[in-house]
């Protein structure tokens, strides 16, 4: 007969409580909130594919929740180089580089992360098409084609070679050992890992695939959210993937929304619709921080504003007309004026992140605001007032259109005659037909080394030199042992000439400011944003 | 009757290709797609590999015999951005802008005409005057203003409705409304204009002075007359369901035709332009000739008109 005492009662009231409770409990703590990120664009080109989409728009909506590489940047800290995907790395010579991949790291759809995944995401197939390394030939090209074809977008060998230009192959030591082989010398290999491109992707999945396109739309990758869904032009919505490497993501969903006008990204975060609004010019700043429950965050990124000259232009083949320019514009009222005093002027085509390989050269700044001397450097020419064009966008950059109104004003106040002549896309700022004179652009760090900007946008196969706007033979010697030398002294005196080469003796450029980037947000997110566009949704960055 | 119909659409075709040659050759000359796809940032070898495999190395007159051809054969081509098909995409953008623009064009037409109407039969009222008036503010107003108006007063501030997106039936409230907003000041003036004309005709005073009630002679003499004008203006909104929401599904992020051209065009994603433009000339030019045929059933003498 079965027998009930007191404590025996209590315990099985106990239990039956227990039953109904801690379920609910447990599921409360599993609970996990979802953000909604308006944006202005999601991709640029409608894939999620690393080097198809190579924008600002991009790095944010893939760093570093889905996109990861054997080497991570260190989005909230200095934006050097941290362990990721590989744990650790040694240089076998000056050309080749042996990684040790994280062991136990899944994809997105289970598979565990190879050896094979990395010699793959190298590979002719995945990045380089019918392109050969600089200084070298392929190797080890047949040993990781994929099952099937996909025909890559014809621009994507292009891009990767940029990133990659003597990448002969990746050989893979076992299963989880790579060896990176370049076909020339090159300091910047780890550099390169990390750069904006050079992430890992499952093979199996490629295979899988019918088109790159179908492939594109939901990469499998390593990162702590997943594609759950992409409505290219409207939203993409990334899942928690909770077999993550680095630990469970503390978020369930993180959804972007694209929401062109700024006016309504505005609206749709002070009624509450989202919790982020993202690329929110200076002028909007005051709305939001007035707004109660609201905050901006903001900070400067890896990319400088500047103007490029074209010296093809008679009046300004004369380097001293172009130093003249850059001598008549007040950066610091620039900096007031359009940005709120929200970014800095930085030290000529530099960025912080270069000392943390010892590439930062102390001292140099950029031109001082001297109307004075720029009326100086004037009267040595033949300058007679002549019309220098301007092609301008409608605010592609930040302030960009004011911006060129006030430098026009500015060359103004020295003598020089810069006419804008507005332009819809960059197409027409490139055509050859016409005079140019003077153009915006911008220049980026991708990796901790001043070979990106400095050689990839001004050096021989620069755009500068390709578009054949300015040219220079020291300053092309130069990219070589920038590009080549293991010397790191010489390498280091090498950028420093650069430096005065392209800002002072023969200027190619001009830098303005650095950009900066600004997301308004609710303040009760405990969340901060990276001196980038990337979002850093991981658990070292939110606090429940 | 089968003369004017052909005559008709003989015209429509003709229009439907210019449409198409203008967009071909103002997309080509504004801008170099592989350059404006690709970014300012791209190495050149990517630029001409993308050139390459799209045909923009070709001459543009081989490109344009190439591109007529495809029309012919059904092709309108592949989405330089999607690499799918240009009219699969836009298909698939057409029902959301239709889920904005039909409701719109229905309260254009229920409230526009019935008050333009009711202002012209009670003509120099305080009622006129408000009609009149908000009319005028109706399609004054640029939609950009009154979209972003009606957010910040019924989602920031009411907190009543959502700002933009689509999802439920509530987040096209107020798209639909901004839209239909200047559609009914239009209407309502036309409306009111074309009644006080026909009013004002000598066959309406017969007719009241035969004795016809005044409904009779409002509804069996006055407003079929008056009806002329106003097909006219419906017949654009009716061509204009697909291409008149691009400012509007801007502002509210709407994914429908309208953002889908105007990034197509940003991009300079030919195929996709080249399909709406057609889609819209098409529609536009259908509109066009239904509401000739309508001229025809509403005005009698315009029959005779049509058949010489």
């Amino acid at each position: 007969m079965l027998s009930i005492n007191r404590r025996g009662a209590l315990g099985l009231i106990g239990a039956a409580t227990s039953t109904i409770v801690l379920p609910r409990m447990s599921f409360a703590q599993d609970k996990r909130p979802s953000v909604k990120i308006a944006v202005q664009k999601i991709t640029n080109n409608n894939t999620l594919c690393v080097w198809n989409e190579q924008s600002n728009a991009g790095e944010r909506v893939f760093f570093p929740n889905l996109w990861e590489g054997l080497i991570l940047r260190d989005w909230m800290g200095n934006q050097g180089p941290v362990a990721g995907l590989a744990t650790e790395w040694r240089r076998i010579d000056d050309k080749t580089l042996e990684l040790k991949l994280r062991k136990g790291v899944k994809f997105h759809n289970g598979d565990e992360l190879t050896a094979e995944d990395v010699a793959f995401s190298f590979s002719k197939e995945r990045l380089f098409g019918e392109t050969e390394p600089k200084g070298g030939k392929t190797i080890f090209a047949d040993e990781h084609k994929p099952a099937t074809a996909k025909e890559l977008p014809a621009s994507v060998p292009g891009i990767g070679r940029r990133v990659w230009p003597a990448l002969a192959g990746v050989e893979v030591i076992d299963k989880h050992t790579v060896r990176f082989h370049n076909a020339t010398p090159d300091v910047t290999l780890e550099g390169r890992l990390y750069a904006f491109g050079s992430q890992i992707t499952n093979r199996r999945a490629w295979d899988e695939a019918a088109s790159f396109t179908e492939w594109a739309r939901k990469p499998i990758t390593t990162g702590p959210y997943m594609v759950e869904d992409f409505k290219p032009d409207v939203s993409l919505t990334l899942a928690a993937f909770d077999e993550y490497w680095g630990g469970r993501p503390p978020l369930e969903r993180i959804q972007f929304v694209e929401v062109p006008e700024v006016a309504s990204r505005v609206n749709g975060l002070l009624s509450g619709e989202y919790d982020f609004a993202c690329d929110l010019p200076p002028d909007q700043i005051a709305t939001v921080q007035s707004a109660s429950g609201f905050e901006i965050q903001g900070s400067t990124i890896l990319n400088h504003r500047i103007s490029v000259f074209n010296t093809q232009n008679p009046v300004l083949a004369d380097p001293r007309v172009r130093r003249a320019m850059t001598h008549a514009i007040d950066r610091k009222a620039i900096v007031e004026a359009l940005w709120g005093g929200q970014t800095v002027i930085p030290a000529g085509l530099q960025f912080e992140i270069f000392k943390t390989t010892d590439m930062f050269i102390d001292g140099w700044q950029v031109p001082e605001y001297n109307p004075g001397l720029a009326q100086d450097l004037l009267k040595q020419t033949n300058y007679k007032g002549d019309a220098i064009p301007y092609r301008l966008l409608n605010n592609y950059y930040t302030n960009q259109t004011a911006n060129a109104q006030i430098m026009v004003e500015m060359w103004k106040q020295v003598g020089l005659n810069v006419e804008i002549q507005m332009k819809e896309n960059w197409a027409q700022i490139h055509d050859p037909e016409g005079i140019k004179g003077v153009r915006d652009w911008s220049a980026s760090a991708n990796i901790n080394d001043p070979v990106t900007p400095m050689v990839t946008q001004f050096g021989p196969n620069g755009e500068m030199q390709q578009k054949k706007d300015w040219t220079n033979a020291e300053m092309n010697e130069l990219s070589v042992v920038l590009e080549t030398s293991t010397d790191r002294a010489l390498r280091k005196k090498a950028y420093a000439r650069m430096l005065e080469i392209c800002e002072r003796e023969d200027p190619a450029y001009q830098v303005l400011h650095q950009n900066a980037v600004f997301t308004g947000m609710k303040s009760s997110l405990k969340w901060k944003a990276a001196p980038a566009f990337a979002m850093d949704f991981r658990s070292n960055n939110w606090a429940m | 009757m089968i003369r004017f119909v052909s005559i008709r659409l003989l015209r429509a075709l003709v229009t439907i290709l210019a449409v198409v040659t203008f967009a071909f050759v103002v997309l080509r000359i504004s801008g170099d797609p592989a350059q404006v796809m690709l970014g300012p940032d791209v190495p050149q070898d990517a630029v001409d590999a993308f050139r390459e495999a799209w045909g923009l190395d070709q001459p543009l007159w081989i490109q344009y015999l190439a591109y007529i051809h495809s029309i012919f054969t059904g092709d309108l081509g592949i989405s330089m951005r999607d690499k799918e098909s240009a009219l699969q995409l836009v298909l698939e953008r057409i029902p959301a802008t239709l889920q904005l623009t039909i409701p719109a064009l229905l309260l254009k037409l229920i409230i526009g005409i019935p008050a333009g109407v009711y202002a012209a039969l009670h003509r120099q009222s305080g009622i006129d005057r408000g009609v009149i008036m908000l009319s005028i503010l109706g399609f004054t107003i640029p939609s950009f203003v009154m979209g972003l108006l009606l957010v910040l007063i019924f989602s920031v501030t009411l907190g009543l409705l959502p700002s933009g997106g689509q999802g439920t039936w509530m987040h096209s409230l107020l798209p639909t409304i901004t839209m239909s907003i200047g559609g009914i000041g239009l209407l309502a003036r036309f409306s009111r204009s074309a009644m006080i004309e026909v009013m004002g005709q000598p066959y309406i005073r017969t007719a009241s002075a035969k004795g016809l009630r005044w409904s009779d002679v409002v509804w069996q003499h006055a407003l079929p007359n008056a009806a002329v004008p106003i097909v006219t203006i419906v017949g654009f909104m009716v061509g204009a369901l697909l291409a008149g929401a691009v400012v509007v599904e801007s502002i509210f992020s709407w994914p429908g035709i309208g953002r889908l051209l105007v990034v197509s065009v940003a991009n300079r994603d030919l195929a996709v332009v080249q399909c709406i433009l057609l889609l819209i000339a098409a529609t536009m030019v259908v509109s066009n000739l239904i509401v000739d045929l309508l001229y025809g059933w509403l005005d009698p003498r315009l029959r005779g008109q049509a058949a010489h």
